[in-house]
């Protein structure tokens, strides 16, 4: 259990600079997910609190103390890796314990920790295959297990079940969630995958090319989020954008694009000729004769649960979510309705969020 | 493209060439020397004569075989420990990036392109007993003085050839593990700094395994070339003081061209082979070497 600050951290491999004056607290004891398209930097920022990259700029705290120039060995730091990065000459009963090993345990308690291990892994038929006798998926459970074992100050996962099927993967997010919540470890985990980072974060960063565009809880990154990029990036099936302008209608403001008026809450009448870009998620609207938001059906695609219908709002594609029940002709105009409040209106210019 | 006999579906044309090198030299003088251990030269008669077996059989009851054997094996032994241990060593320090060190690792290929009998005139004048560096140094330290001259003193001269041998060689091995170290991935060793793992621990755990066909194909190069070691001896002691230093193939050389006796050289050269045969197969197989 620790904290970890970033302080105007910067990294620069040669002269190519991937991130860029980023500060961050993280809590003790709490569990950050790391968000971001591929690229921005996520696994140079976990290795650079791990000690296996250099710090360019700034500082990296751990427990209040600077780490910069405390040695991997010395940070007492679990992580699981993208690569997964196992022994390849262990076998994977020797892969999981090698730091119960190290730290001189008992014969019996490393096989006892690792068997247990193992278990919650799936992985106790495969103790003693070497990892070039795995598939991915096993030796991404290994790496999770090399972590499992430890007792560290802090946890790194890297996209720990990015190549795991649907059903292991829900099975393994409640392990990790329950391993984090029996240890308190401070954990940050990096992923992909909107439902992890929804279910599992107390607090999700959403990072874009080397700095941190927002942070805060999955309930803030999904209900106010302070950019057109955080809005486009949290949520599944994604935001959709229609861009016009703040008009008020005797004190009542609307939002107008093309052939559609939306009503806005009140707050939005002083901000009236603004260029703008709303946000409208596909799960806020619903069908409704009266409802504003006109368009054509393209296509309705059934996922399950419900349906989703691509509609054709002039020239531009608009998804929206019905329950599944729903039935429309394709080519057919559908109206829909939403209320105010779900409105996410955004400077067309800045993409920044206009807040009332 | 029609190329008739010289179509890729007649490979036996293009290995012709090769195929009649390795018959010339290599095949006919095998069989050439094994029907050779049969025969010995009568120097009056001038001639080779059929003996059948005797060469054999004076083979296994030649108490000066049976010393060279295991001059042989010794030096076999303490040579190739010492350079595999400070080539290994000496590997480890050269992987790390520091300053001037490319250069080092240049320099360390020289030793390689020097002849090992220069090598051995090189070491002859380092051990001299009168004015050699290394007389010098060990009379100073008081360890040996210059009445025991090394090279000329039974219990130490093939200590002095070994040296030279390793002088020429650890370079070698040197340069075969900073391949293998530079090759290996570099993701289980952050994972092991994580885990906490010590320096040594890595080395035993991670490298050493990782590293096992690498060190076993170094060796076995090695070892075979050690057990025909001629050039050294033959330079420095010519097998003295006495017979202390003969190794197997000085005492077949002494045999075939002092001696005049040339079946019982090509006996002597024979079972040479062997012996290197079963060392180097029992190896391959114990350290599960795959080629
Ligand atoms: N050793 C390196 N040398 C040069 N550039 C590097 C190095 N490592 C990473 N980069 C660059 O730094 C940027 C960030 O890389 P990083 O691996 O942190 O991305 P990421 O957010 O983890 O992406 P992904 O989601 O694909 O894993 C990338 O543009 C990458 O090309
Ligand atoms: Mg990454």
């Amino acid at each position: 259990m620790a904290t970890v600050e970033y302080h105007k951290v910067g990294k620069s491999f040669g002269p190519v600079e991937v991130l860029h004056n980023l500060s961050l607290d993280i809590e003790r004891g709490s569990f950050v997910v790391l968000l971001g398209a591929s690229g921005c930097g996520k696994t140079t920022l976990l290795r650079m609190t791990a000690g296996l990259e250099t710090i360019s700029a700034g500082e990296i705290k751990i427990d209040g103390k600077v780490v910069n120039n405390v040695h991997p060995r010395d940070r007492d730091i679990a992580m699981v890796f993208q690569n997964y990065a196992l022994y390849p000459t262990m076998k994977v009963r020797d892969n999981i314990g090698f730091s119960l090993e190290v730290a001189k345990k008992s014969k019996a308690e490393i096989n006892q920790r690792v068997e247990e291990a193992a278990k919650v892994l799936n992985l106790s038929e495969l103790l003693d295959r070497k990892p070039s006798e795995l598939s991915g998926g096993q030796r991404q459970r290994v790496a999770m297990g090399r972590a499992m074992v430890r007792d560290a100050k802090v946890f790194l996962f890297d996209e720990p079940l990015s190549n795991l099927d649907a059903k292991l993967r829900a099975h393994m997010r409640v392990e990790i969630r329950q391993l984090h919540d029996r240890l308190k470890a401070t954990t940050v985990y990096v992923t992909h995958d909107q439902i992890e980072a929804m279910t599992m974060a107390d607090k999700i960063v959403l990072m874009k090319d080397g700095n941190i565009v927002q942070e805060g809880s999955p309930d803030d990154l999904y209900d106010r989020p302070n950019c057109r990029y955080v809005a486009e990036f949290i949520g599944t099936p994604q935001i959709n954008f229609l861009s016009g302008e703040i008009i008020s209608d005797g004190g009542q403001a609307q939002f107008r694009a093309d052939g559609t008026d939306l009503p806005l809450v009140e707050g939005y009448a002083a901000h009236a000729g603004r260029k703008v870009t709303c946000g409208v998620r596909p799960n806020d609207v619903r069908v409704d004769p009266d409802g504003h938001i006109k368009g054509r059906l393209q296509i309705a695609e059934k996922t399950g649960a419900d349906i989703q219908f691509h509609l054709d709002i002039d020239g531009s594609e608009f998804v929206a979510v019905a329950p599944r029940a729903t039935f429309a002709p394709v080519g057919e105009e559908i109206a829909f309705s939403m209320s105010a409040e779900k409105m996410h209106i955004f400077d067309e210019a800045s993409g920044e969020r206009i807040e009332v | 493209m029609k190329l008739g006999v010289l179509s890729a579906d007649r490979p036996l044309v293009w290995m012709l060439p090769l195929i009649a090198m390795l018959v010339a030299f290599t095949i006919i003088p095998l069989f050439y020397n094994i029907w050779l251990s049969f025969h010995e030269y009568a120097p009056f008669k001038r001639r080779l004569e059929f003996v059948g077996w005797e060469n054999w059989r004076l083979l296994f009851s030649d108490v000066r075989m049976w010393e060279a054997l295991w001059t042989t094996m010794f030096y076999f032994g303490v040579v190739l420990t010492v350079e595999l241990v400070l080539g290994m060593a000496i590997a480890l320090l050269l992987d790390a990036e520091e300053f001037g060190f490319g250069v080092l690792r240049t320099v360390l290929t020289m030793t390689l392109v020097v002849p090992p009998a220069i090598v051995g005139m090189m070491f002859l004048l380092i051990e001299d007993p009168e004015f050699g560096v290394l007389t010098f140094v060990l009379d100073s330290l008081g360890i040996l003085d210059k009445s025991t001259p090394i090279l000329a003193t039974g219990s130490t001269a093939l200590w002095g050839v070994m040296l030279a041998d390793i002088w020429q060689w650890t370079p070698f091995m040197v340069l075969i593990f900073l391949a293998g170290l530079r090759s290996l991935p570099p993701e289980p060793y952050e994972a092991a700094m994580l885990d906490g793992a010590s320096p040594v621990m890595t080395f035993r755990r991670i490298t050493l395994p990782l590293m096992s066909k690498v060190i076993a194909v170094a060796v076995l190069i090695r070892g075979i070339d050690v057990f025909r070691m001629f050039d050294y001896v033959f330079v420095m002691t010519s097998g003295g003081p006495g017979t202390s230093t003969y190794t197997l193939s000085l005492y077949s050389w002494q045999q075939t061209f002092s001696f005049i006796k040339w079946g019982y050289g090509a006996t002597l050269s024979l079972f040479t082979l062997v012996i290197i045969l079963v060392i180097a197969n029992l190896f391959i197989w114990l350290a599960k070497v795959r080629w």
